[in-house]
């Protein structure tokens, strides 16, 4: 595996179109949103204040060497009032957006699982798993980087620009009309550094991938480069991807240190002559405020502060994008699983299972099941026989509609299997799968799973009527006995009991049986055949079968061939033809009879 | 702090561009003096009418210098910095990568890729951030500092630079309280990130499981629950974080209020003017950065310091094969010799080969067959120098392997390994992987041989196609025949190959055995397989079981035996006429 993902992605829709589909997941939020933004106008007009207070100390109090003492404590106190209600305010509404942006994140976040619970197995069977979990964990994280700085950078620092170009309006009204002009300038600034770096750190982005894939390539591939000699020829390559990349990141400080804060601070410094100019040419003429100067001193320092930093998020932007991009992919996929058709809700009984003329194909290409026709009657048990790729999973995948019928109909007790509810269909038929899947937690939850209407009660007897209470009694805690990822802890044998137990806690009319091909010892085994003998009475069964001794016993074998059925009946039928399943017999009990 | 001495070489290396780096940060520093000083004597002669036209202009002149000044400095000490960091990062993924390349599959063994992945990218970036960041905002924070303090403690008021600093311990303070906070928080935050990764991860892996059972509705309260979870937990963070900015303003704004108050004291007693209670808040303003910074500083390096320990570490790994001293340079040639008394992986318990005497002439092929996990692949591997032998030799034309360097020993060796490894590039360059140099001529000689030649020319791009994730994608058997005609163009006296026709159909793994056999007369070639009747024609065949040599000798010698061997190959014919869906009638 390379990790390439972000050369591979080409992104499809438009930024604009992408950025307010995400935006559109603010609305059931609205009224948060305008709680926020009332208190992050409070914060903001209370902190544009502060300065305005100092200005009429200065101008009224400080340079007639005036100092009353109740409106020094009114301006004293209310400077301070408005330090901490800015703070206050600031506290509540930062939070407030940010918690904001984590509950979108939690809606988009099940949104998309809602949509891959309802996609095709055809899609997971594509998608690898790394990938998927990737968009729903990291690529929703990524937008909610979005989420924030949308909201906490850009609107906020958007807000205090206008509240700091209103309080120099106040003040003066000519001189904030000259100091109007650094508007266009830092958005000038700020599109030109967006259009000059968008390139640049996009090549960054590219090269760090190049360098990575090769790294990573580089590390699976050691031994085939060291047994071929080519250390020094791959050591030069990566070196020199290594100082392509560097050149870019050069390329990047160099634009950072040319555009943004040196740059900003010039600006600054040439805002502040500005206001100097200002002052100086009209004291020639009038009376001048110190105040207000020291207001818009002030004020301008305050000024870049924002620019800076929204100027920094521009790149986080661009990558929260491309996750966006990906996860609407995903939801809007039209790849879905089968679903229910019409409303009749038709109830399992009698469990006959009756295959007439299936075909299948994954790719629409070759056919991986031509034909295939059977009957099960109720309480049969049907065996599945044949190689890797023969169609007899296929067969199975089919009738527990992980995939949809294309050509011939399957029908269950007569009615055709598209009819039933997904439900239906889960509770009456028992899959008991050939690698045993546990889930992290304990005995009784992985027996029980989600299905919380299975009593403790019935937990017990499922498993005890597969022998399985045997050694989950052994356990220090019993049925709560602990199980790590994918069931480490415990034998093959033991697994596979577990899974027995949790398809008969369901007590399915129906049973599939893809059988384990891992070998265990010869008393699980035993344990093993004896749970699906019990399993399977009263019950109509499909079953797949590897080793063709579990099912001698079955009422009809069929034996598949590239995704025929070559050859029907039962074992001693079949060993009669002297045909394909003679001779798989006979590899299996290991005589060799030649052809 | 301990990071910044290990990275010392890296600074000594560069000592000019950091000196006149931390120099210019410095002249900076002195430069921002001057604008805050300018606009106090205006407004002091503002206050006094006593401003002139040209007073007026030599501010104006005064603060445009220092303007075009430190936007020329800020810029190069910035390339020279951050541009020094960027070439740290760079010379260290060189050193790993270089490392990486000397490293024996033992060292593989012991460290999963995605981790060395990890330390060439996160760690090698958060020592870069160290290196620039962390430099930085060290010097500055220093300079800007002292250099701003002590100003305005000389010119303007000791008195009143002491009270409008009281407050800024406070913000040391809660820097390093709320950075603390947010530490932990922040890991328990990632640690809920981690579960719900997980949680998916097995909810992805098990798919089959939950539509077989209809546990959709219950995946889904158990994902809503944990990125409720996940929320809860970025909540905690998020109320610590929100307090961070509105509690520096508190403290800054306080700062403020004491500079004015007690300024206004002071002009009144004329200890000041209102000119320098200006340029007093303006150097205030300029206070706030480095103190933040300092803050800051603290955890960049406590991040930088633990990568570079990592990355240290790693390096320090030597080598588990290396060259003897004075080792021969010459590629060895002639008969190889196995013997060995037993071979235990480092990190097993059990021997994988045991009592392995073995002598294969020059130019013989030797067949070695036995089930997965019998020793076939160790055997080669161990003729590769892959692991060294302590219990015994290997020896090629009388000379031990391991008193040749290992550059000559693979100059001799031809491997097409198990796992048809092959990369992302073109087919032509991966068949010329060895020899990067080859004739096309060439190239297209070994794809007949290894009956890959037909596939190639009916791809559109031909040899030029690309392969791998982000090319075309190659059937095993295909993926097998490039790895042998990789092989066969190294034109090694000795050819190897693992198990590399396992999934090339019956009559094109004849027709590779017989171009094989016509091809390398006079040279030794050893085959490893399932598959007995690839070895059918070989002059010497091992069985292995266990590590352990359990019969030898040749196709017939060994058939007449009836024994293992026999009982093996007429099993494979009725597998393989099974396999075809062959029944007797």
């Amino acid at each position: 595996m390379m990790a390439s993902e972000s050369l591979d992605f080409v992104p499809q829709a438009s930024g604009q179109h992408t950025l307010r589909r995400l935006l559109r997941y603010m609305l059931p939020y609205r009224r948060t949103v305008i709680f926020a933004l009332v208190l992050l106008l409070l914060a903001t007009a209370t902190d544009v204040l502060q300065p305005i207070l100092i200005k009429v100390f200065i101008d009224r109090y400080l340079i007639p060497r005036h100092f009353p003492k109740p409106a020094m404590i009114g301006l004293g106190g209310g400077y301070l009032a408005l330090v901490v209600m800015t703070a206050g305010f600031n506290v509540a509404q930062l939070l407030l957006f940010q918690v904001l942006a984590l509950d979108v994140i939690q809606t988009l976040r099940v949104e998309l699982f809602d949509k891959v619970q309802t996609l095709s197995l055809a899609f997971f069977d594509r998608t690898p798993v790394g990938v998927l979990v990737s968009r729903l964990t990291n690529d929703t994280e990524a937008i909610l980087d979005m989420f924030m700085t949308v909201l906490s950078t850009f609107v906020q620092n958007i807000t205090v620009l206008v509240g700091i170009l209103i309080a120099m309006f106040a003040l003066d009204v000519r001189l904030a009309t000259y100091c109007l002009v650094l508007l266009p300038v830092t958005v000038a600034i700020m599109l030109f550094y967006r259009k000059i770096t968008a390139p640049v750190f996009h090549r960054a982005r590219q090269r760090l991938s190049l360098l990575n894939a090769k790294l990573n390539e580089s590390l699976q591939g050691m031994a085939v480069i060291q047994a071929m000699r080519q250390e020094p020829r791959l050591r030069e390559e990566f070196g020199t991807i290594n100082q392509a990349y560097r050149q870019a990141r050069f390329r990047n400080t160099q634009l950072n240190a040319l555009l943004l804060r040196p740059l900003m601070d010039g600006i600054y410094l040439l805002a502040l002559m500005l206001i100097l100019w200002y002052f100086g040419e009209r004291s020639f003429a009038h009376v001048v405020n110190i105040g207000v100067l020291y207001a818009f001193v002030t004020y301008l320092s305050r000024f870049f502060e924002p620019v800076n930093s929204m100027m920094q998020r521009l790149n986080f932007f661009q990558q929260a994008m491309v996750s966006s991009e990906r996860v609407f992919q995903i939801l809007d996929n039209p790849d879905l699983a089968p679903q229910q058709e019409g409303d009749h809700h038709p109830v399992i009984q009698r469990g006959q299972i009756c295959f007439e003329d299936v075909s299948f194909s994954y790719d629409g290409q070759t056919d991986v099941l031509k034909h295939i026709s059977f009957t099960a009657l109720p309480g049969q048990t049907v065996a599945l026989v044949g190689h890797t790729g023969s169609g007899k999973s296929s067969t199975v995948n089919l009738l527990l509609r992980f995939y949809p019928v294309q050509r011939g109909r399957i029908t269950i007790d007569g009615i055709d299997l598209r009819h039933f509810s997904d439900d239906e269909l889960r509770r009456k038929i028992g899959l008991v799968l050939q690698d045993p899947f546990l889930f992290v937690g304990d005995v009784s939850s992985n027996i029980r799973l989600g299905n919380t209407w299975i009593t403790d009660e019935q937990v017990q007897d499922a498993a005890r009527f597969v022998q399985a209470d045997t050694f989950i009694d052994a356990f220090d805690q019993g049925y709560h006995a602990p199980i790590g990822e994918r069931g480490a802890t415990l034998s093959t044998g033991q697994r596979q009991l577990l899974s027995f137990a949790r398809t008969m806690a369901m007590n399915p009319a129906i049973l599939v049986l893809d059988e384990a091909t891992a070998s265990v010892d010869t008393e699980t085994e035993e344990a093993i055949q004896q749970a699906l003998a019990k399993m399977r009475h009263g019950r109509t069964t499909i079953a797949i079968a590897h080793r063709l001794s579990t099912i001698q016993d079955a009422d009809m074998i069929l034996v598949l061939h590239h995704g025929e059925i070559v050859e029907r009946g039962t074992h001693q039928q079949l060993l009669a033809q002297k045909g394909l399943y003679y001779n798989m017999f006979l590899l299996q009990q290991g005589s060799t009879a030649a052809p | 702090m301990q990071v910044f001495s290990d990275l010392m070489w890296f600074f000594k290396e560069h000592r000019t561009r950091y000196l006149i780096g931390v120099a210019l940060l410095v002249v900076v520093a002195l430069i921002a003096l001057i604008p805050p000083k300018v606009i106090g004597i205006v407004v002091n002669e503002l206050a006094h009418h006593t401003l002139t036209h040209r007073r007026l202009v030599y501010a104006l002149l005064a603060i445009l210098l220092s303007a075009l000044a430190s936007y020329g400095l800020r810029y190069l000490w910035r390339i020279l910095l951050y541009g020094g960091s960027i070439q740290l990062a760079t010379e260290l993924r060189d050193r790993l990568y270089h490392h990486f390349t000397l490293m024996a599959p033992e060292f593989y063994h012991e460290h999963r890729i995605g981790d060395l992945m990890a330390h060439s990218t996160n760690d090698v970036q958060a020592i870069q951030e160290t290196a620039g960041d962390g430099v930085l905002t060290l010097v500055d924070s220093i300079t800007t500092g002292t250099v701003v303090i002590a100003t305005m403690a000389i010119t303007i008021s000791w008195k009143l630079t002491a009270i409008a600093l009281l407050p800024m311990p406070l913000m040391a303070y809660a820097v390093s309280r709320y950075g603390k906070l947010l530490h932990e928080r922040f890991a328990v935050a990632q640690a809920a990130f981690s579960d719900i990764n997980d949680r998916v991860q097995e909810y992805v892996s098990g798919i089959r499981v939950v539509r077989a059972f209809g546990q959709e509705a219950w995946e889904r309260q158990q994902f809503v629950r944990l990125s409720r979870d996940v929320v809860n937990k970025n909540v905690a963070v998020a109320r610590i974080d929100s307090l961070f900015d509105p509690t520096i303003s508190v403290i800054v704004g306080l700062s403020y209020f004491l500079s004015i108050a007690f300024g206004a004291d002071f002009i009144v007693h004329h200890q000041m003017n209102i000119g320098e209670l200006t340029t007093f808040t303006l150097y205030l303003g300029e206070l706030i950065w480095p103190m933040l910074a300092f803050g800051f500083l603290f955890n960049i390096v406590e991040r930088g310091s633990a990568s570079y320990e990592r990355v240290q570490r790693l390096l320090e790994i030597a080598p588990a094969i290396q060259d003897a001293p004075h080792a021969d340079t010459h590629v060895p040639t002639g008969d190889i010799v196995y013997d060995l008394e037993r071979f235990t992986y480092p990190t097993q318990d059990t021997p994988a080969l045991k009592h392995i005497h073995l002598h294969i002439r020059q130019g013989e092929t030797l067949g070695i067959v036995g089930r997965t996990g019998s020793g076939k692949t160790t055997l080669m591997r161990l003729l590769l120098r892959e692991f060294d032998v302590d219990q015994g030799d290997i020896r090629i034309g009388n000379r031990s392997i391991k008193m040749v360097t290992l550059d000559a020993l693979r100059q001799c060796i031809a491997y097409a390994p198990q796992d048809d490894f092959l990369f992302s590039a073109t087919i032509r360059e991966n068949i010329a992987f060895a020899r990067p140099n080859a004739a096309l001529e060439e190239i297209e000689a070994s794809a007949r041989l290894a009956q890959i030649a037909h596939d190639i020319e009916r791809f559109p791009e031909g040899y030029e196609t690309l392969i791998g994730e982000r090319g075309t994608t190659l059937s095993g058997g295909q993926k097998q025949r490039i790895s042998i005609a990789r092989a066969l163009l190294q034109d090694a006296e000795i050819l190897l190959l693992d198990d590399t026709l396992s999934a090339v159909d019956g009559r094109t793994e004849a027709q590779i055995l017989e171009a094989l056999r016509a091809n390398r007369l006079g040279r030794t070639t050893i085959i490893a397989t399932h598959r007995l009747r690839t070895i059918a024609h070989a002059d010497q065949i091992i069985v292995l079981e266990d590590g352990m040599i359990v019969e030898r000798g040749t196709h017939d010698s060994l058939w007449a035996q009836g024994g293992r061997y026999h009982d093996m190959y007429q099993r494979q014919q009725l597998e393989a006429f099974v396999e075809e869906g062959g029944a007797t009638v």
